[in-house]
């Protein structure tokens, strides 16, 4: 059961060097064929500075940080009884190759709800919001893990 | 070809794309790539011993990437400013995906449009809906 007082709690920044060969690896375990996250000139041609990372990149520093398994451990949450409820991105600027990007995790709330057949589950919703090297905003992740009880 | 603001239409529909059917090297491939190295999605002895009778499930992350592949194989990647989905539905290997979208609403300052989201399976059963924003270039 999520600890409720947590809720407004910070996290450890996520600090995370994006590499030009993760960006490939990602768009190539999707199958994305678009030229323009792999082909450094095709980017280049369609007004990117570089190859631009890709719209779910930012699950890649917060899944090898480890910062969601480290919430939910923080917040005593069951991980057996975890679900992924939903997946949300705002995007300020493009994140290239070469970039370090800085992500803060902060437990927005934690609110129980009862689902339709009466089953209770706490809603816990953790946003990220990530910068890069020169201090500009580059997007917020905002997810929202659901433990069902 | 470049989408304008002036062409889209409140009901217009995203062109579709298909994606699988999924095999469980990619979910391997996946877990590599994006360092969700849940047991559930990769071993199905695990997957089993937590009742998902079939074995491993597919990453939502992963679904989540194919509905990327699709608006941005529509809408440029740098026009993109929003983009939510809330997982709706199990996905497994075999499965063949497909993600479809509408234009709901749009608005002339900005040149914003908002779209709704939607992946489903072969049999029609809903792995996620969702929305995304973008701002297009306007003839002007």
């Amino acid at each position: 059961m999520a600890d409720k007082s947590k809720a407004g709690k910070v996290y450890p920044p996520i600090v995370w060097e994006v590499e030009r060969g993760k960006i490939r690896e990602l768009v190539s375990a999707i199958g994305d064929p678009n030229p323009i996250y792999s082909d450094r000139e095709a980017a280049l041609k369609e007004g990117y500075q570089d190859c631009p990372a890709p719209p779910t990149f930012l699950t890649v520093p917060a899944m090898f940080a480890g910062s969601m398994a480290t919430a939910v451990v923080d917040l005593g949450i069951n991980f057996a009884m975890v679900l992924h409820g939903e997946e949300e991105y705002e995007y300020y600027r493009e994140i290239y190759p070469g970039d370090v990007i800085t992500g803060v995790p902060k437990v927005m709330s934690i609110e129980e709800k009862t689902s339709k057949s009466g089953r209770t589950m706490d809603m816990v919703n953790v946003e990220i919001l990530y910068t890069n090297q020169r201090g500009e905003k580059v997007a917020k992740a905002r997810t929202l893990i659901v433990e069902r009880k | 070809m470049e989408l304008y603001f002036e062409d889209v239409t409140v009901g217009l529909q995203m062109p579709k794309l298909v994606k699988g059917p999924l095999a469980k090297l990619q979910h391997v491939m996946y877990a590599g790539a994006s360092g969700d190295f849940n047991p559930l999605h990769t071993d199905d002895d695990f997957a089993k011993a937590v009742g998902m009778t079939d074995g491993v499930i597919t990453h939502g992350m992963l679904v989540m990437g194919f509905v990327g592949q699709a608006i941005t194989a529509w809408v440029p990647k740098k026009n993109l400013k929003k983009f939510g989905v809330r997982f709706s539905g199990m996905t497994k290997p075999g499965n063949t995906i497909t993600v479809t979208g509408k234009v709901i609403d749009k608005k002339a300052s900005g040149h914003t449009i908002t779209c709704e989201i939607t992946a489903q399976d072969e049999t029609g059963d809903i792995k996620l809906t969702g929305h995304f924003e973008a701002e297009l270039p306007s003839r002007g």
